[in-house]
């Protein structure tokens, strides 16, 4: 593994008697990709929220590039997974009022972009990602696949340092699915950034560089921490 | 049936909090609208009711050709209130036995409504009760002979040949106050003087303004409910419900609400009717079973409210009916058409080209008005979501930040739901720019001098009834003049008869006691026609401020329903929304960022159809315009103050509401 950019050391999160995360530890290189598998209710989501600084654990810690994430603020976390996390996820994630183009210019505008400039960089992810004349359309005009395409570009514009990904195919038959999975790991690699992802089906994981397995709250797989 | 009914009864009770949620709304604004309906109802019954305890007082001449009584009408003060007297005369024994009072008065008698016999008590003799012919009230009115419970009447019987059973009134400018001896058989019933209609119609153009933004109150607050629920009921579509079945639960479950949520409003009514009792407006209180509207209106009411929600919940489905996918996939709502802005501007139009001759028509003018308001209130409805996705477009063009454009791109998005949360401040903006231009100035209100009494009386009789008025007040120190009526200084010529009257004027210092007594001193002078100062007429007066207050009362009315309306959309917009919001901030949007685009998205359509409401509101009073004055520019500055307050006060209520739904922004649990 090359040199870590997001590491997470024995983190803890509890809701009510429930254990989600008891003690985990994860460590994602550089441009590496990383699978987090496990039942439902292994706690593999709570693991990437509390990477992501969604959720604050309650104990442990986690780092981006050396500096502390889980002491950060609110406003402070919100900024962080602003500038340097995308996300992708099943459902849900694009505002069914803009068209495609402006929630991919959605984060680069909250970054303080001019508007036009905002679209206009947005416009170049749509091509690679084969949505080519589709710039203008609704989310509810589009395609599952097709949206989840436009939720890549979406976390990819602002040049991330790592996106985490939720189940991002659970939504799509087999075959959009492995397609999906090409486009979100060939674009987080060739634009640098490293991807954590979240899943319970095997086939999508093997897209990935490395997998760990959380059971119980518990990594199965040691996380290279 | 049964089974839809009790299907709907299972969604309605496990809809979870955010159901109850939906259905408390609506319950509370269904109860809401439902109280100010009746009070509505009840404002234009108590207006009736008081024409009618106004009527037998004016003298209703012959039906059948024999007279049986002989009636005469006059208008006295006591401390500046007004204390109608009706003098009463038998001619045979068949005389019509009073409202009020249990046989008619015998010659001498007094009767005396409560408030009068209870003065005449309190006061020395010298100031009230030696004015009539008994100083001890014979019996007290009862309630059909007032008009309200404060009241001051006296019914006197006389003989026939009393002076003042013969003596003509100066009737011909102030019918209102008094009436000349005429002979009767009946009394008269209905609304007879001009004051009582002139409160009545009044009464009925506040309620049409304020019904129309209460119906659409309650419309918004059904579809609301259906808003929040349409996704299951898609999801009862896709499982093979027909149109029909999910019609039936929808309006089933909405329908349940509003009854319950009617007989809130009517219990909400009901307890506010003692409060409600005790304005003052045309002159008095009260009865509080005035207030109360008859057995088929409250049941009408009570009957049209939840059958309109019901109506207004079928249409907010429409979506969900014609496609199950409808409200699952979002896509590009088609345009509304323009033809939304044409009807405005026809009636408009219409009223611009009959408006200037609607004072001349009378009933009929008003019923012209009142039909056009009502147009122009729905072509506003209509025209609004129009004009805001009109708004919407150009706030996209045209933004620049993330906040304007998520706020630009939600209205394009869903004019109708951006309508509905400004809907009841812009429509208020109609009521308040109608009303602003109705505002009398305070000269309006003035009256002359409250120490000079005066006594109208023909030119050839001056001198002689100036001589008696000076030995009547001897001792009073009162300065008695005539003023002759050619050199009368108001410059009014009030009657249109072929003679004007001298005046007898006498200044009396001393204040309300003195003058008083002086009145009392007077009685008879001139007889019928009690001495009065000119700031007694309280008639018009009273009209004036009952304007002020009416107005100022429809506004108030309307600006709770404004509000309330706005924190309802307000509040159940963020709910509706609170995953796309919760996704926003989890993606690292700024809470403030989100907050205003939820600002900017009621704000844009707030200032620009709140502003066109006011204008064509004025638009409409136009022809009755008194001038706008202080109290009209207040009301104008009342209502942006308010509006912009209120729609800020709604508005922050549902931002604890983003911060919590916001608070936890992760999408599983797991």
């Amino acid at each position: 593994m090359t040199e870590p950019v997001l590491i997470g050391e024995g983190l803890i999160k509890r809701f009510g008697a429930t254990v989600a995360l008891d003690g985990v530890g994860l460590a994602v290189g550089r441009a590496e990709t990383v699978a987090i598998m496990g039942p439902s209710g292994s706690g593999k989501s709570t693991l990437l929220h509390c990477l992501a600084g969604i959720m604050k654990p309650d104990a442990g810690r986690v780092l981006l590039l050396g500096q502390r994430v889980d002491t950060l603020g609110e406003r402070r976390r919100s900024e962080l997974r602003r500038t340097r996390f995308g996300f992708v996820f099943q459902f849900g994630q694009l505002l069914p009022e803009l068209p495609a183009v402006e929630n991919v210019a959605l984060p680069l505008m909250l970054g303080g972009t001019p508007r036009r400039e905002a679209v206009a960089a947005s416009r170049a992810w749509f091509g690679p990602l084969g949505l080519a004349g589709m710039e203008d359309r609704r989310p509810g005009e589009l395609s599952g696949g097709q949206a989840q395409r436009v939720a890549i570009a979406r976390a990819l514009v602002t040049r991330p340092a790592v996106v985490f990904a939720d189940e991002p195919t659970g939504a799509l038959d087999q075959r959009t699915g492995h397609e999906t999975m090409r486009l979100l790991v060939d674009a987080t690699r060739g634009n640098g950034a490293s991807l954590v992802l979240v899943t319970h089906d095997p086939n999508v994981a093997r897209w990935c560089d490395r997998t760990v397995e959380v059971r119980d709250g518990r990594l199965l797989t040691a996380g290279a921490v | 049936m049964p089974a839809t009914l009790g299907l709907a009864w299972r969604l309605l009770r496990g809809g979870g909090r955010r159901g109850m949620l939906g259905a408390l709304l609506t319950f509370a604004a269904v109860a809401v609208s439902t109280g100010l309906l009746l009070l509505a109802a009840g404002v234009n019954h108590g207006f009736a009711q008081r024409a009618d305890a106004d009527a037998w007082r004016h003298p209703a001449g012959m039906s059948e050709g024999r007279a049986t009584a002989v009636q005469a009408l006059s208008t006295d003060y006591v401390r500046g209130r007004p204390v109608t007297v009706v003098d009463l005369a038998a001619v045979d024994g068949r005389v019509p036995v009073p409202p009020g009072m249990p046989h008619f008065p015998r010659p001498g008698e007094v009767w005396a409504s409560p408030a009068l016999a209870d003065l005449m008590r309190r006061l020395p003799p010298d100031q009230l009760a030696a004015r009539f012919p008994s100083r001890t009230p014979a019996g007290v009115l009862g309630r059909d002979a007032l008009v309200h419970p404060g009241e001051l009447v006296a019914v006197v019987g006389r003989a026939p040949g009393d002076p003042v059973m013969t003596a003509g009134r100066d009737d011909r400018s102030v019918r209102e106050t008094a009436a000349s001896p005429q002979r009767i058989d009946h009394y008269a019933t209905g609304a007879v003087s001009p004051v009582p209609q002139v409160y009545q119609m009044l009464a009925a153009v506040a309620s049409v303004l304020m019904v129309v933004p209460l119906l659409v109150f309650g419309g918004a607050a059904a579809r609301l409910t259906v808003a929040r629920r349409d996704q299951r009921l898609a999801a009862l579509r896709l499982v093979g419900a027909t149109p029909g079945q999910v019609v039936a639960i929808t309006v089933a479950e909405a329908v349940l609400t509003a009854v319950a949520g009617a007989v809130a409003g009517a219990l909400l009514y009901a307890a506010s009717v003692p409060a409600l009792a005790r304005i003052t407006i045309g002159g008095g209180r009260w009865f509080a079973g005035d207030l109360w509207p008859d057995a088929l209106w409250s049941a009408g009411i009570l009957g049209a409210v939840p059958v309109l929600v019901g109506i207004s919940a079928v249409v907010g489905l429409r979506r969900v009916v014609v496609s199950p996918l409808g409200v699952a996939r979002r896509q590009t709502p088609p345009a509304l058409r323009a033809v939304r802005g044409l009807l405005l501007v026809a009636v408009l139009a219409g009223f611009g080209a009959v408006g200037g001759s609607l004072t001349g028509m009378g009933r009929a003018g008003l019923v012209v008005l009142l039909v056009f308001v009502a147009l122009a209130f729905l072509a506003i409805n209509l025209v609004g979501p129009w004009v805001v996705a009109l708004i919407g477009r150009l706030t996209v063009a045209t933004a620049r930040r993330p906040a304007r454009l998520l706020a630009g791109r939600r209205l394009v998005d869903d004019p109708r739901a951006a309508w509905r949360t400004v809907a009841g401040v812009a429509l208020t903006g109609f009521v308040a720019g109608f009303l602003c231009l109705l505002n009398p100035s305070q000269a309006a209100l003035d009256g002359g001098p409250a120490d000079r009494l005066e006594l109208a009386v023909p030119p050839d009789r001056s001198a002689a009834v100036a001589a008696r008025v000076r030995e009547r007040l001897a001792g009073m120190s009162a300065q008695v003049t005539v003023r002759h009526a050619e050199t009368s200084d108001d410059g009014a010529d009030m009657g249109d008869g072929p003679a004007r009257d001298d005046v007898v004027a006498a200044a009396v210092p001393g204040g309300a006691a003195a003058v008083d007594r002086a009145r009392t001193a007077l009685t008879g002078v001139v007889p019928g026609q009690p001495a009065t100062t000119p700031a007694d007429d309280p008639t018009a007066r009273h009209l004036m401020a009952d304007l002020r207050t009416g107005a100022l009362a429809v506004l108030a009315v309307s600006f709770l329903v404004a509000m309330t309306s706005a924190g309802i959309t307000g509040a159940s917009a963020v709910l509706d929304r609170r995953q796309t919001y919760a996704m926003l901030r989890l993606a690292g949007t700024p809470l403030p960022v989100l907050d205003r685009a939820r600002r900017q998205e009621t704000l844009i359509p707030l200032v620009v159809m709140g502003g066109g409401s006011l204008l064509t509101g004025m638009f409409f009073a136009l022809p009755f315009a008194m001038g706008v004055g202080t109290a009209g520019l207040l009301t104008l500055s009342a209502f942006a103050a308010l509006g912009f307050a209120g729609i800020f006060g709604a508005s922050a209520l549902s931002r604890p509401l983003l911060r919590s739904v916001t608070a936890d922004p992760a999408p599983r649990p797991d």
